[in-house]
């Protein structure tokens, strides 16, 4: 019996039907799981109309943020109706008048409910400046002067709270970004070359995080920011909106750093990278090339998810008067005068850039919930 | 277990050496001193002081020294228990701290407790409830309360109380109760001013513990030791409690240092808004007015607390999860 | 009363008795996607004191069937249709048979008082993969001596005798020391005596074993089926060996039960089903297993195409696009009926019988 074997014949295989599926890239599969969250829509399109209105703030508001009106001390939101006292429909506010209280010595606004003035939309009012640029004097809506609109009211030198909360925003809004952009600068960075290098470097940048973290978040920002010097002429208000950025990022970058830490110590033991390094690759090409890009979808969520914390930081310190000081306003800083509860309880309105807060950060943590759910499993 | 703590506290001591320099500089941080403070503050309403005298005070508070000299003056002084003197009030800085101290610790310990009690109970039953209507609430309830800023929060509750239930909030006593000897009655105002500092200060907690707790106890009912639990003929909430529950819990004991600072950060600012003898106020005052051995003494002790939390929290882990014992 | 585990019964019960039949199962499974159909008329009988194997590819239902039987299914699963009827034999207080009992399985409350005390005294189910079916906080002296304090109403250091007794029983070394380790001290092997010991430990008299030698190396999964095979003998208990592996079944099993898309496609005793296999796919089965010492060298044969997607649904017989026998205008049209072809054999296949199924 021979021992060689004989070659099988080749049987033809029966086609199997052809994939009907499409292929689409990694980003375009986690956009599309992203849009299909309706919450996490909701957070993104909320926060667009936000930004959008927040810039055009001295265009929406009918106020200019400065202007103080002693006729209008601490003054009620504006009421509105749709029908005039004379019967005509449209949108009309009711006109206030300022009266001294006998009893108390003080000044009470009244709604005058017989008299209604139209609200007309696109016409002149203060002068202003928007985006930084364009001057005009034209407003979103007015009604004729001497009555102003108050959206939200007015505080205790009868200032628009509407209009200072829209500018207030800009900053509210925008130095969580900035401070978010330099936490993950400093620790992407910092993360990497730990978990990369490891050895002495890790050790010591490891120490350092510990001991960052083993302080209380708000009692070190106070006392990072108290070593600020006070707004003058040599250091203005920007100046101290930057380094309030860097001092709010001071605490921030740890977070990042672990998580991007743990990330790349797995991918340095993983099969692509090994493969690059005996092909011959740098450690600068294996980082950027290799690592970064794959952690890329982590470090987006991770920095998402950080912008609700330094929004509420600067809230607080600026609460505290330790933030953003005038001339610059922002949500925290309009909150500083609602530190008396009496002057709460009656005016309950001073509150609300703290509403502007709250939503700010819900729609960010949607959007921040919504991108780890769509970048969760395709991501290494 | 025993080598695993002691390893634990050497670590702690390192980085404690480490904290108090960092914490020294950062005190230290602010242009100008005490005494510069003082003397402009004297200069603005209209009086002055002669070089000699400026010198003097410099001497007295033990400011001409170098730096490093008065950092090792202040770090000799902590064995002893002498953290140096406040400026402002003129006395040792231990005496400030301690009674304020122990108070933030207990409110804080008590928020701590309060958040994690809450949380627990919110979470298992938001998972084992799954799509229910009290789910979807308590999912919105979570993501109002990260959003809110807790002296927000603080502010809207004295509100509240003032207006509805007609309290005296702030402080630590209603003004009647202030210097009265110890009572009922005392306690009971005692009480009704404390729950709405704990409440607030662990407002936040509770609503990202209860989501991590939704989360893990949702991944352990997927494991397969929860259907042989359920095989053996076990009463669900049994399953539930002592199978499931048990193995869920272990994430959250590791975040539990990781939720201290929060409730230590947000304790010193809830007390500012409601006004309570804790280290709040006096820190940020102190801050404000350089008075840095007041304001680095509060600093480090409370990143102490902190250690000290996160160490504990890692016994705990050990205690709970066989596993890590025998690292 | 000291009760020994698992002393054998002395009933007259023959072997044709049933201990559980299960008729005309539906199970459906409501998901986001749709309606997943994991059980479409399953129907069989459990001779007692015997070993029955279910078989078939992954995703045909046969976990689902044991799952359905104990009353383990998640919530998003219901049963539209069907009669699952326990028959409890028990003993009355003089050691004589009492009248048979019959449960129905279906009509209990899932979570409800009658279901958890039959679960684990009397219908007993042990899982795949032995690391991730015990809790791996608890010790396991503690969770098999759970079983025992639950069913069997003894204090906990009469348990831990029970466990050292069951341990010792599954061939585990030292059981004393072994009550107090832990799951992830365990090997493999170990683990899965463990989690055998904890099924039996109550005295059951079924055991349904989900795959519990799939995760297993070969030598310790021969060892665990020596094992099982002993203590069936031994106690006298029914399996229910729920597998994929027609070699394990052809160890272990009495009578076997072939399985597709939630249907039973034959059933036999066991040498009828290899030697004498009448379903094209029962055929197909047999003969993509490797026959070691065959002379010739002949290719596998790979049943063509895959199991089809549980939401879809197919006209007609559910293999018929995969059946080399395939009849157009018959087996794409209905679903042939179960038919008896010899004694205690059945098919359906329209092979044999023109029977279509309600």
């Amino acid at each position: 019996m021979s021992n060689i074997v004989t070659p099988i014949p080749l049987v033809p295989v029966v086609d199997e039907p052809v994939s009907e599926v499409g292929q689409l890239s990694q980003w375009t599969l986690m956009r599309l799981r992203f849009a299909r969250n309706k919450l996490a829509m909701t957070g993104l399109i909320g926060l667009l109309i936000m930004y959008f209105l927040v810039f055009l703030g001295p265009f929406v508001a009918p106020n200019e943020y400065t202007f103080q009106n002693s006729d209008y001390i601490f003054g009620n939101p504006s009421q509105f109706t749709l029908t005039s006292p004379d019967g005509q429909f449209g949108l009309f506010m009711y006109s206030t008048t300022t009266v001294l209280d006998q009893n108390s010595f003080k000044f009470v606004v009244t709604t005058d409910k017989t008299k209604a003035l139209p609200v007309r939309f696109f016409t002149k009012g203060d002068p202003i400046t928007v985006l930084g640029f364009i001057q005009t004097d034209i407003h979103l809506f007015e009604v004729d002067t001497p009555q102003r609109i108050y959206l939200m009211g007015a505080d205790s030198i009868g200032r628009d709270m509407f209009a200072r909360t829209l500018i207030g925003g800009q900053i509210s809004m925008t130095i969580g970004l900035i401070g978010v952009a330099l936490s993950l600068l400093f620790g992407s960075v910092l993360g990497t070359i730990s978990g990369y290098f490891m050895g002495l470097a890790d050790d010591i940048i490891q120490r350092i995080i510990e001991v960052i973290s083993s302080f209380p978040s708000i009692p070190l920002w106070a006392a990072l920011a108290a070593s600020l010097p006070p707004v003058s002429e040599s250091f203005s208000a920007l100046n101290r909106y930057f380094l309030i950025t860097i001092v709010l990022s001071v605490i921030g970058w740890t977070g990042l750093a672990r998580q991007l830490r743990a990330k790349v110590m797995a991918y340095r033991s993983a099969d692509f990278c090994m493969a690059a390094l005996s092909a011959g690759g740098s450690d600068a090409r294996i980082i950027f090339v290799h690592m970064i890009p794959n952690a890329a979808s982590h470090i987006i969520v991770s920095a998402a998810l950080s912008i609700p914390g330094m929004i509420l930081g600067e809230t607080a310190l600026s609460f505290l008067g330790l933030g953003i000081l005038p001339p610059m306003v922002s949500w925290g800083a309009l909150l500083k005068d609602s530190q008396q509860v009496s002057v709460v309880v009656q005016h309950p309105w001073i509150l609300i850039p703290g509403a502007a807060v709250i939503i700010t950060v819900l729609f960010f943590s949607f959007l921040g919930d919504g991108l780890r759910d769509a970048v969760d499993p395709y991501s290494i | 277990m025993f080598s695993y703590i002691m390893r634990r506290l050497g670590y702690m001591v390192i980085t404690m050496v480490i904290i108090s320099v960092l914490g020294y500089i950062i005190i230290e941080l602010p242009p100008g001193s005490y005494v510069d403070a003082e003397i402009s503050r004297l200069r603005q309403q209209g009086g002055n002081l002669a070089p000699e005298q400026i010198a003097a005070l410099y001497q007295r508070y033990g400011l001409d020294k170098p730096e490093y000299v008065r950092f090792g003056l202040w770090v000799s002084g902590f064995v002893r228990g002498d953290f140096g003197q406040s400026f402002q009030y003129s006395m040792p800085v231990s005496d400030l701290i301690f009674g304020r101290l122990g108070l933030t610790l207990l409110f804080s310990f008590l928020s701590l407790i309060l958040s994690w009690g809450i949380a627990i109970f919110v979470g298992v039953y938001s998972a084992t409830h799954r799509y229910t209507v009290s789910d979807y609430v308590i999912t919105i309830l979570q993501f109002v309360g990260l959003a809110v800023p807790n002296f927000l929060l603080a502010l809207v509750l004295m509100v509240f109380a003032q207006n509805v239930f007609k309290m005296q909030v702030g402080g630590l006593f209603s003004a009647e109760y202030v210097n009265a000897p110890f009572s009922v009655g005392k306690f009971l105002d005692l009480l009704n001013h404390m729950w709405i500092p704990i409440i607030v200060i662990g407002a936040s907690n509770t609503a990202w513990l209860s989501r991590v707790m939704r989360a893990n106890l949702l991944d352990v009912l997927n494991m397969q030791y929860v259907q042989t639990a359920r095989a053996k003929g076990l009463k669900e909430s049994v399953v539930t409690w002592k199978h499931a529950f048990r193995n869920a819990v272990h994430p959250l004991i590791m975040v539990l240092g990781g939720s201290l600072p929060g409730i230590i950060s947000g304790e010193t600012i809830v007390a500012i808004v409601l006004n309570l003898p804790t280290t709040g106020p006096l820190y940020f005052n102190a801050l404000l007015q350089k008075d840095m051995y007041l304001a680095g003494a509060f600093l480090i002790f409370l990143a102490l607390a902190l250690l000290i939390g996160n160490l504990g929290a890692d016994i705990l882990l050990a205690w709970v999860d066989p596993r890590i014992r025998y690292e | 009363m000291s009760e020994t585990i698992g002393s054998p019964t002395t009933t007259t019960t023959t072997s044709a008795e049933i201990i559980l039949r299960i008729k005309d199962l539906h199970t459906y499974f409501y998901t986001d996607i749709g309606i997943s159909k994991a059980l479409n008329g399953v129907t069989f009988d459990i001779p007692s004191r015997k070993v029955l194997g279910i078989v078939g590819e992954s995703g045909c239902g046969k976990s689902v069937t044991a799952l359905s039987c104990m009353r383990l299914l998640p919530r998003s699963a219901k049963i539209p249709k069907g009669e699952i009827t326990f028959f409890r034999h028990k003993k009355n207080g003089n050691g004589s048979a009492a009248p048979v009992e019959e449960v129905d399985l279906l009509k209990l409350d899932t979570m409800g008082q009658e279901i958890r005390s039959i679960r684990g005294a009397e219908l007993a189910m042990i899982f795949q993969e032995p690391m991730s079916s015990l809790n791996p906080s608890y010790t396991i002296g503690d969770q098999i001596g759970e079983a025992i304090i639950l069913h069997q109403n003894v204090d906990k250091a009469e348990a831990e005798n029970r466990t050292i007794k069951i341990l010792d029983q599954v061939g585990m070394s030292n059981p004393k020391a072994m009550v107090k380790r832990f799951p992830h001290e365990l090997s493999g092997g170990m683990r899965q005596r463990a989690m055998i010991a904890m099924g039996l430990s109550c005295n059951p008299s079924v055991l349904f074993a989900d795959e519990p030698t799939t995760a297993l190396d070969v030598t310790t999964e021969a060892q665990i089926l020596d094992l099982m095979r002993d203590l069936q003998a031994q106690l006298g208990m029914t399996i229910v060996f729920i597998t994929h592996n027609l070699g394990v079944v052809a160890q272990m099993c009495d009578s076997v039960a072939v399985m597709y898309l939630g249907r039973i496609v034959e059933q036999a005793s066991i040498e009828p089903i290899f030697y004498n296999p009448k379903h094209p796919y029962t055929k197909a089965l047999l003969n993509s297993i490797p026959h070691a010492g065959s002379r010739e060298h002949k290719r596998l044969l790979p049943i063509r195409g895959v199991v089809p997607d549980p939401y879809s649904s197919i006209k007609g017989c559910p293999f018929h696009p995969r059946c080399n026998s395939f009849m157009p205008g018959k087996c794409d049209v209905n679903v042939p009926a179960t038919v008896t072809v010899d004694n205690g054999h059945t098919v359906r296949c329209f092979l044999y019988s023109d029977e279509v199924e309600q």
